[in-house]
């Protein structure tokens, strides 16, 4: 990790999100130091995605600011190119009902040029073998010919992962981007975000559900619903006192490991 | 097997002649846009504007107004309108594309039955008159082909991300509510200028069947695209070719083609996913 006194990679400042006239989000402020990561937890409708939404600038902001890499995000969600190029977002899910006629090789390649208009006969070998290097890199060499809607759920993820590494980026921003997967799946998804982290410098942000998780990996928790309840180290944000505050009493924490050989959870 | 000498006869009159060219145009745009339309699950939609198109038609006929200069305007006005209300009803989009094309439907027959004077068929309406088509016509649908063909060659990566999901799209930088929008307008304007040659009732036909057929064929997005407008383009050259032939109506000709191929390419996909399953099992 780099030294705490660079410039945040992401700093929001009092971020206010209204959502179909609710309040969503309301005056929440926080850092990402470069090359971190931090997860965002709280309980369902607590405005997790709604947060995540409005600092990529896919939701207008009520009030407050957003800065990624030094650059003031729009009323409208503007960025410069540049930064925007830098940026990975992971979704929960893609719209794959049925057929979807696109190669993972193809959707891989998608995430290689840089954001903007391009024409559809630009694609040159340097970008080739970029995809190629991202699918080795993500375990997905031989998925390259196969359709997008024809992977697993984790073999979909781990693409998701390629469509990421493809580029140098700095900032990842996950939204339950494990939702889905069985214990194994999780893990193994887990430990590819946690390698490729590693060897790119990625500044992370994840909305997460999997406390255990959380515990082991992150550097950082921000504890959401609605505001900001407590932002800290795992320990203390994870703390009994500070989970029943978040998602009240009758939560009982939960520990367990997985066995990297077998992926079992035990509670 | 045809006879060539019937063939020569149909091919050498310039009304055929402009038909065939008009159905090339008019099935390539619609299997074009209908690649992107069948994945957003649009097909209703284009169905919807489909019927509301009568509605204009009849609006036209009524006010005194050319109803091609009526067509246009009302189709892109619809389609936001649409639009808008699929976004902020909070009810399922089939229903409510339902209602919205079931009441067209209805206001538009009223309206006709106001107007004494009509002079055109409904039955010319609602099937299309492909064989009436004109220069004039075929230059707007060429030029409408170019520009869509232009347009989504440009923006394939935005198209392609924004309809898997539309914060991928948004997070890497495409406007994703401007592009649904102008997918939404230029669909409009490609089923208000198609009307004309296809019909009230068939041209979804045109926008779903090619595309669904170039789905099971294509494994890769732009050969999606192509296959889908060659379908299209070429379902129409067959049938109206086969309409000429045996003096049946053309626009249904078209569309019983279209099917044909969507059969032929769903049994070469049950083939090709067969032939897959057995080289892994070996």
């Amino acid at each position: 990790m780099s030294s705490s006194t660079a410039a945040p990679v992401l700093a929001v400042q009092g971020l206010t999100v209204e959502r179909d006239g609710l309040l969503a989000v309301d005056a929440v402020s926080f850092q990402l130091a470069r090359e971190t990561d931090t997860a965002l937890v709280g309980p369902n409708g607590a405005g997790k995605s709604t947060l995540v939404a409005a600092l990529l600038g896919l939701l207008p902001r009520a009030s407050g600011t957003v800065r990624i890499m030094g650059h003031a995000l729009g009323p409208a969600g503007q960025l410069p190119r540049s930064v925007r190029a830098q940026i990975a977002y992971l979704p929960q899910s893609l719209a794959l009902q049925g057929r979807f006629p696109l190669s993972v090789a193809e959707f891989v390649g998608f995430g290689f040029d840089p954001p903007g208009p391009r024409l559809p006969w630009a694609v040159g070998q340097r970008r080739h073998g970029a995809v190629q290097r991202a699918l080795e890199r993500t375990g997905c060499r031989d998925l390259g010919k196969r359709l997008l809607s024809e992977l697993s759920g984790g073999q979909l993820k781990r693409v998701l992962l390629a469509f990421c590494v493809v580029r140098p980026r700095q900032l990842l921003v996950l939204d339950e981007a494990q939702a889905g997967l069985d214990a194994p799946s999780s893990e193994q998804f887990h430990q590819l975000l946690l390698e490729l982290r590693r060897q790119e410098g990625w500044t992370v942000l994840q909305v997460s559900h999997d406390l255990e998780m959380v515990r082991r990996s992150c550097d950082q928790v921000l504890c959401l619903n609605r505001r900001l309840r407590c932002s800290g180290v795992p320990d203390y944000a994870l703390s009994p006192a500070r989970l029943a505050e978040l998602y009240g009493p009758n939560v009982v924490p939960y520990r367990h490991q997985h066995s990297p050989s077998s992926g079992d959870a035990h509670g | 097997m045809a006879d060539p000498a019937a063939l020569t006869l149909v091919l050498a009159q310039p009304f055929m002649q402009r038909a065939l060219i008009g159905g090339l145009l008019t099935g390539a745009l619609g299997g074009l846009l209908g690649s992107f339309a069948v994945l957003r699950q649009l097909s209703f939609f284009s169905d919807a504007l489909g019927h509301s198109a009568l509605l204009g038609i009849s609006l036209g006929i009524l006010l005194g107004i050319n109803p091609t200069l009526v067509l246009v305007p009302f189709a892109v006005i619809f389609a936001l309108l649409v639009n808008q209300l699929v976004q902020r009803s909070r009810l399922p989009a089939d229903a409510l594309l339902n209602i919205v094309y079931s009441t067209s439907l209805a206001f538009a027959v009223v309206a006709l039955s106001l107007v004494e004077t009509y002079r055109g068929g409904i039955q010319q309406l609602l099937f299309g008159d492909i064989l009436g088509i004109g220069w004039p016509d075929l230059a707007v649908i060429a030029v409408l082909l170019l520009g869509a063909m232009a347009y989504l060659a440009l923006s394939l990566r935005a198209q392609v991300l924004l309809t898997l999901n539309n914060d991928l799209a948004g997070a890497f930088g495409v406007r994703a509510n401007w592009h649904r929008l102008a997918f939404i307008v230029l669909l409009a304007v490609v089923v208000a200028v198609s009307i004309k040659a296809v019909g009230v009732l068939l041209i979804s036909a045109f926008v779903v069947i090619p595309a669904c057929a170039g789905r099971l064929l294509s494994r890769r997005f732009p050969m999606y695209m192509l296959t889908s407008a060659t379908m299209g383009g070429g379902c129409a050259l067959v049938g109206l070719l086969g309409s000429g032939l045996t003096n049946l109506p053309s626009g249904p000709c078209v569309v019983i083609v279209q099917f044909a191929g969507f059969v032929l390419a769903l049994l070469v996909s049950q083939i090709n996913a067969h032939g897959a399953t057995t080289q892994a099992s070996s």
